[in-house]
């Protein structure tokens, strides 16, 4: 209520005192409405007009926000990638421990008297050679995860040529940031029909060898083979561990996108969220005003010489 | 000497009654708008006999108690009441098009458009990323126009107000006119105006209101009205007002003397400003949001490939411009395959590349780009309307403040009436006993002759 009895000079007509009760009267109601609004809404801000700077900030920071949640949700999505080229990794490289296991078996020039057990490698080792280029096509959810960026069901054909692009798919993880999920095939088993899985590579080479069974080709397994299947191994067992590293990465920035929607959820709420102790206290107070208001509009037809005049 | 004294006291009986007259006028018109309280002027008449006893009372007018300065200042006051009322009307109708903060609003619609293409990188040869992307955009597509549709009839609406208030103002003009003439012809004659200045001075203050309008009474009692600098009422004549030119551009004009019509106060002056300021300038700032966003959205695509490597140069998202004129490629539309989300347009590397759309996603806060654009302007106009409802508040308290001060002078004060009345009702009964009085005396003079 403005202060009625201050001003002295005015005479205060019935008319002037009926203005001034419909003017508090709505001011008041309108002041109560705006308090109420703050509470049912939890809200601060429930129109630009309630705050137009903090309108802008919370614009910026629920734009953050989201594009933070998407950075969480591309992180998991890559730590999926990583984590099943991870145990691909490791299931690729107990093949090749395979493969070496069967190199090692064959010593001496003794085994070249038995063409039935050599036959029997070569036929392991063929099908060492086709269990990696199958693993070597491992997809997540319908892509193949070693092929990069060039193709989308496989990285290796049935010849074992590699067939897919020059690099890995990323991951946007944080602002600027981005994590590659994983290799592409050619750096873990090389392209062409040299590579690793190719019809001239180790492995087939390996195969050629134990079926040819001369003590010559054998002596071949034992050394030129049996060193270029370690140089093989040692490039595919450093391959992994780069996967696993990227795994990491990829889980620490997860964790850093949760943080940062946290820390921004905070920012928001602190714009925001209404203070609720305070709005109740300020709310009680329009609210006692409102029936002052109101009890001094009923005293209205009251108060005038008229009643006293018989 | 009774008939002097009789006479003395019947010209009081009379000069009484019509005080009381004037009371009983006041009192009744307590709630009448325009009214001005009247009050009764008493004098002693010249002197009738030779010792210069006098020769009772007369009632010279019954005058008005108007205070024309403070009327004036009321009248201004309310004027400009009325304006920025207007305003903050139409610009709260401004600011309902725009429901932020909220996950309905543009600002969170452009979010989940940006996210969309993030989507599309994590699974570039997938249809179904492809496809939300376009239903993204087709869903901006239809907020902007949306909002550009309501900001285009609050415009209609604001220049259909302005049409309203100036028919009015013509009708009130012309009966400004038409009083002035008839106070001149009734003080011609030597009867005083008084209820016909009332009326006058309530259609005064509804042109106030709606044009801004200022009276200045004349010495022949005659009201001119003036609008801006620009007179529109003198004596019996009166101009109209017409309205001239559109959105960003609106006027009124005097038909009489072709003479623009500046217009400072009044709900017209509050809805010229939106129409020719406020509206345009949030429609333009939106159109500018719009046009960022195709902008921003197209350079990005047309610096990456499709799936087969065509390049993205000639296959835009998003086509046209202004708000209202945004639209999404249909050809993109049927065949979501042609978004260009590749890097590279080498192949095979093409084939399964998203790092494009990957970049697209990183552009939802990029400077000059549409989310900026969109956040200043709502951040302008929730400070117009900040500002606007913090001026209605203040000129509330301004022009009731000045509506009391003239009130106090020419309204009715029902205490104050009832004063006068006790004083009226004695000076009356002792008139009354005075004529008893002089009657006994008589009485006696006429049984001892």
């Amino acid at each position: 209520m403005t202060d009625v009895m201050g001003s002295g000079a005015i005479s205060y007509t019935p008319t002037v005192i009926a203005d001034q009760l419909i003017s508090e009267l709505n001011s008041d109601a309108t002041s109560q409405a705006t308090l109420e609004q703050q509470l049912s809404s939890g809200d601060m801000i429930n129109q630009p007009s309630d705050n137009p700077a903090g309108t802008a900030d919370l614009l910026q920071l629920n734009a953050a926000l989201a594009r933070t949640q998407q950075y969480a949700a591309n992180a998991t999505d890559g730590s999926g990638w990583l984590s099943l080229g991870n145990s691909t990794m490791n299931q690729i490289m107990s093949a090749l421990q395979q493969a070496q296991q069967t190199v090692l078996s064959v010593t001496g020039a003794s085994l070249a008297s038995e063409p039935g057990e050599l036959q029997g490698l070569a036929a392991q080792m063929s099908s060492i050679r086709s269990e990696l280029i199958n693993l070597a096509n491992t997809t997540y959810g319908g892509q193949a995860i070693f092929a990069g960026t060039g193709n989308v069901s496989q990285a290796y054909d049935q010849n074992g040529n590699y067939v897919g692009g020059g690099s890995a798919p990323t991951r946007t993880v944080a602002p600027g940031v981005q994590v590659a999920v994983g290799t592409t095939g050619d750096e873990i088993f090389g392209s062409g029909s040299t590579g690793l899985l190719g019809s001239t590579g180790v492995l087939a080479q390996i195969v050629a060898d134990l079926q040819t069974g001369t003590p010559a080709s054998l002596a071949q397994v034992q050394g030129a083979d049996a060193q270029a299947l370690s140089s093989a191994v040692a490039q595919v067992s450093g391959q992994a561990a780069q996967m696993g590293a990227d795994y990491q990465r990829m889980q620490a920035f997860a964790e850093q996108a949760t943080n940062t929607e946290q820390v921004l959820q905070g920012q928001v709420s602190g714009i925001d969220s209404t203070n609720v102790a305070q709005v109740s206290t300020e709310l009680t107070e329009a609210q006692n005003t409102y029936q002052s208001a109101l009890w001094a509009t009923s005293q209205l037809s009251q108060a005038s010489l008229v009643q006293f005049l018989a | 000497m009774g008939d002097l004294a009789l006479n003395i006291a019947a010209s009081g009986l009379d000069a009484q009654q019509t005080a009381m007259d004037t009371i009983s006028e006041n009192l009744t018109n307590a709630n009448t708008a325009g009214y001005v309280s009247e009050s009764a002027q008493l004098t002693a008449n010249p002197g009738g006999d030779l010792l210069g006893v006098g020769d009772g009372v007369r009632v010279v007018a019954v005058t008005q108690n108007a205070d024309n300065l403070l009327a004036t200042n009321a009248l201004q006051s309310q004027g400009v009441l009325a304006q920025t009322t207007a305003l903050q009307q139409i610009l709260q109708g401004a600011q309902a098009v725009f429901p932020e903060p909220g996950s309905a609003g543009i600002s969170a619609d452009l979010s989940s458009f940006w996210q969309s293409w993030d989507a599309i990188s994590q699974d570039p040869s997938n249809a179904a990323p492809r496809t939300e992307v376009v239903d993204q955009a087709e869903n901006l597509v239809s907020d902007f126009q949306q909002a550009a549709g309501q900001l285009n009839n609050l415009q209609d609406n604001a220049q259909a107000q302005v049409t309203q208030s100036v028919t009015e103002a013509n009708t009130e003009l012309a009966q400004v006119a038409n009083l002035n003439q008839k106070i001149t012809t009734t003080e011609g004659s030597g009867a005083p105006a008084n209820s016909l200045i009332d009326q006058r001075n309530q259609i005064l203050g509804q042109l106030a209101n709606n044009i801004g309008a200022v009276g200045v009474v004349q010495p022949d009692g005659t009201l001119n009205v003036d609008v801006g600098g620009v007179t529109l009422v003198q004596g019996s004549w009166s101009d109209t007002i017409t309205t001239t030119g559109g959105a960003g551009d609106m006027s009124l004009v005097a038909q009489a003397s072709g003479v623009t019509i500046p217009t400072s106060a009044g709900s017209v002056a509050g809805q010229l400003a939106a129409v020719n300021q406020y509206l345009p300038g949030y429609q333009s700032q939106l159109d500018e949001a719009a046009d960022d966003l195709a902008s921003t959205v197209n350079t990005q695509l047309a610096a990456g490939y499709t799936a087969t490597g065509t390049s993205g140069a000639g296959l835009p998202l998003f086509q046209g411009t202004g708000a209202a004129g945004l639209s999404v490629n249909a050809s993109i539309v049927a065949n979501p395959e042609l978004i260009a989300a590749s890097s590279t347009g080498a192949l095979p590397d093409a084939t399964n590349n998203g790092a494009n759309a990957q970049a697209m996603a990183e552009l939802f806060n990029v400077t000059g780009g549409p989310d900026e654009q969109y956040q200043s302007l709502i951040q302008n106009l929730g400070s117009q309307v900040q500002a606007v409802n913090n001026q209605v508040q203040a000129q509330t308290s301004v022009a009731n403040a000045a509506t009391e001060n003239l009130q106090s002078i020419e309204g009715v004060n029902t205490n104050d009436q009832m004063v006068q009345m006790l004083t009226y009702q004695q000076a009356f009964q002792a008139s009354a006993k005075l004529v008893s009085t002089v009657d006994t005396m008589m009485q006696a003079l006429i049984q001892a002759s």
